[in-house]
């Protein structure tokens, strides 16, 4: 038993009426070096922690400590982790999924928001949030006709607050663009890295598509869509750098996926990919067992993987440690790298969340896209 | 303050025989500026001011003129090759050529210089037989030296061709220009060179022939304008997020100082307390010594001789920080 539940325990047990105000003093969960206890308060039949984590039980119950009021259960967390959750309570036969009550620190995504434990040493970017001293770049809505689709995209353009029209500006495509804004922090990402000039200032086009498990999936029609419907709209509407090696696209998640495949069907267009988490799922032999919506997936990085084709000349790619696509993220680096690809990989201990996305962004960007740091002299 | 001796022809546009160079480090967090030139005697006389380095943000000097007592001009040098380049397109298109061609062999440069730098790092820390590892670390240290040579002669290679092509004998708008602003600058016996985008700095100054010109003036530098003045351009950041990088040579410097390679910002771009890292740079720039100066720093040269230093360092072959001496 931990130092931390012990002396709730004691509060408990001498003073069962100042054990709210004894948690409310603490931050729950409770870490202690390398254990991390989850702590519910409150009448239930039964407890759970539920996190979807690669590792760790999907469903893990909580003990009641003191007549049934407190309950708690301890994991060993590696430093520096980061892990989403719920609890699992159970009322009468009725089970309900909720926020941890004694956690004000919550994560966003598109499905909600979960519960966010923070094991010792992790600590959020300061780079991702909000600073006064930092120029704030704008967002644009623009409306992208689209053969390959019919009609048009609205997709949104986030312009450096330097934007000058005489300039040319480096290209960034990013799939899921409007989530990374809201759950990634993307735009204060952006406007930090290039006012401490890590990254230049660059024109980043926020795409987000209606049906993403469909059009994410190795589809030539979406592909279609980012190499010539939306990269001919940004070079006729924007001031942009065309060589190749000024381009990027970036996705996580099957966004990843996505990039990776627009890149490999318009290979020496896109020069690189920034690929977080990507569901890169394959089959050396027999069926994949991800389901039916991974059936397109399995099939292009199958393809993808028995073609000798260079899809960019530099590509970064992190993933969580934490995630079952860990193996076929790993599995992706020395096939690039076969393939002349420079390389960059970065594992994390995290999972497949959009907070693990957002701290990996400096790395990437600035691997991709290195800013004038390194000629400006203030 | 001593008489003012003529080095030149009579004029507004002479100095003391006393040429003196003070180079600061940043003037961020804290505006020193005015202490230093103080300090320097070098706070009566107009002074001309070029922050060309600051790109769009260029002119926008009121902290400069808060802090000095003398009147300051702004030199509006990135304004005027704007100007330029606008009026002369086929200038400006060579212009960008030879930018891109250098870009290139920058890269080149880059690639073969990482395998380099590596390769003395390693040496330095090996362990072993004295007499197996010191021709080994020798030779590496040699190797890195002469590509940093060779690169800087590809260099000028290509700045030459560009400069031989346009100049102010071949273009009459980049005369005129030229002639007005070294007309301009005869005013003022001192010129401030503020920080910023060294390569645009560098560029413009180099345009307008004003090297020429520095090389006459008492000159007060900071950061991008301060390495400007050295033996050799060198760039350098060894605390970006992506990564270790080694310096890198850009190009000749203006040759005001002797025997100096300046970098600002040091303890916040360079590892200083890696000795191995500082004994490698050390050496491979022998015998220039690495001038680091952070806020607050300053040294004043008077005829190419340092006189005063405060808070400035170097890195000794050892790999340790030593004070910047003065004579």
């Amino acid at each position: 038993m931990t130092f931390s539940i012990e002396s709730l325990l004691t509060v408990a047990r001498d003073n069962p009426d100042a054990l709210g105000s004894a948690l409310a003093a603490r931050s729950i969960p409770m870490v202690d070096g390398n254990k991390v206890t989850f702590v519910f308060h409150g009448q239930a039949d039964a407890v759970y922690l539920r996190c979807w984590v690669s590792g760790l039980d999907t469903s893990q119950p909580l003990e009641p400590l003191e007549a049934g009021e407190l309950w708690a259960t301890t994991i060993d967390l590696p430093t520096g982790s980061r892990v989403e959750y719920k609890l699992e309570v159970v009322r009468n036969g009725q089970s309900e999924l909720i926020l941890d009550p004694l956690n004000p620190n919550q994560a966003d995504d598109p499905f909600g928001a979960n519960s966010v434990c923070q094991a010792d040493g992790y600590e959020r970017p300061e780079w991702t949030e909000r600073h006064a001293e930092t120029h704030q770049g704008s967002l644009h809505i623009v409306q992208v006709p689209t053969a390959a689709f019919g009609g048009t995209r609205e997709v949104q353009v986030y312009l450096p607050s330097t934007f000058r029209d005489n300039r040319r500006y480096p290209l960034l495509i990013v799939h899921d663009g409007i989530d990374y804004l809201r759950y990634a922090d993307f735009q204060n990402v952006l406007d930090n890295l290039i006012h401490r000039l890590e990254i230049p200032p660059m024109v980043v086009a926020l795409t987000q598509s209606p049906d993403r498990l469909s059009e994410y999936a190795g589809n030539d029609r979406h592909a279609a869509f980012i190499a010539e419907d939306l990269l001919g709209f940004m070079q006729q509407a924007f001031p942009l750098d065309d060589r190749p090696d000024k381009r990027c696209l970036m996705g996580a998640s099957f966004g990843g996926v996505a990039s990776l495949h627009a890149a490999w069907r318009y290979p020496e267009l896109f020069g690189n990919l920034l690929l977080q988490s990507g569901s890169f799922a394959f089959s050396d032999l027999g069926r994949h067992k991800r389901g039916p919506v991974f059936d397109p997936v399995v099939e292009f990085m199958n393809e993808f993987r028995a073609d000798t084709v260079r899809p960019a000349e530099r590509v970064f790619i992190s993933c969580g440690m934490y995630e079952s696509l860990i193996y076929e993220n790993r599995s992706l680096v020395p096939h690039l790298q076969q393939k002349d690809v420079d390389v960059r990989f970065e594992e994390a201990r995290d999972a497949h969340n959009w907070q693990n996305w957002r701290d990996r962004l400096r790395l990437g960007l600035s691997w991709l896209y290195p800013g004038p740091a390194w000629i400006v002299y203030e | 303050m001593a008489a003012r001796q003529s080095v030149r022809a009579p004029g507004a546009n002479t100095v003391s025989a006393a040429v003196k160079r003070l180079i600061l480090g940043p003037q961020r967090p804290a505006l020193t500026l005015d202490g230093a030139m103080q300090a320097a005697g070098l706070d009566d006389g107009p002074v001309a001011v070029v922050t060309a380095g600051w790109q769009e943000a260029e002119g926008d000097i009121d902290p400069i003129r808060k802090v000095l007592s003398q009147p300051v001009h702004d030199v509006g040098l990135y304004r005027l090759s704007r100007q330029l380049f606008h009026a002369e397109p086929e200038l400006h298109n060579r212009y960008r050529q030879r930018q891109d061609r250098l870009a290139e062999q920058q890269a080149l440069y880059r690639q073969r210089l990482r395998q380099h730098a590596i390769a003395v790092r390693r040496t330095l820390k090996a362990s072993g037989t004295p007499a197996v590892i010191a021709p080994e670390r020798r030779h590496a240290i040699a190797q890195l030296r002469a590509l940093d040579r060779h690169h800087l002669r590809q260099v000028e290679n290509a700045q030459l061709r560009f400069g031989s092509e346009f100049n102010v004998n071949s273009n009459r708008t980049l005369a005129l220009a030229t002639e007005k602003l070294h007309a301009e600058l005869d005013n003022f016996p001192t010129v401030i060179l503020a920080g910023g985008n060294l390569p645009v700095l560098l560029n413009r100054l180099r345009l307008f022939s004003l090297d020429d010109v520095l090389s006459r003036k008492h000159v007060v530098a900071w950061s991008a304008g301060a390495m400007l003045l050295g033996e050799r351009i060198v760039l350098f950041h060894e605390r970006m997020p992506q990564g270790l990088r080694d310096a890198e040579i850009l190009d000749r410097g203006f040759g005001l100082l002797a025997k100096t390679i300046v970098m600002p910002d040091a303890t916040n771009r360079l590892r200083t307390g890696n000795t191995l890292r500082m004994s490698a740079m050390s050496r491979r720039f022998s015998p220039a010594t690495c001038c680091l100066l952070n806020n607050g720093s300053s040294v004043l040269f008077v005829n190419n001789v340092p006189v005063h230093a405060h808070d400035a360092r170097y890195p000794a072959t050892n790999g340790k920080l030593k004070a910047v001496a003065v004579s």
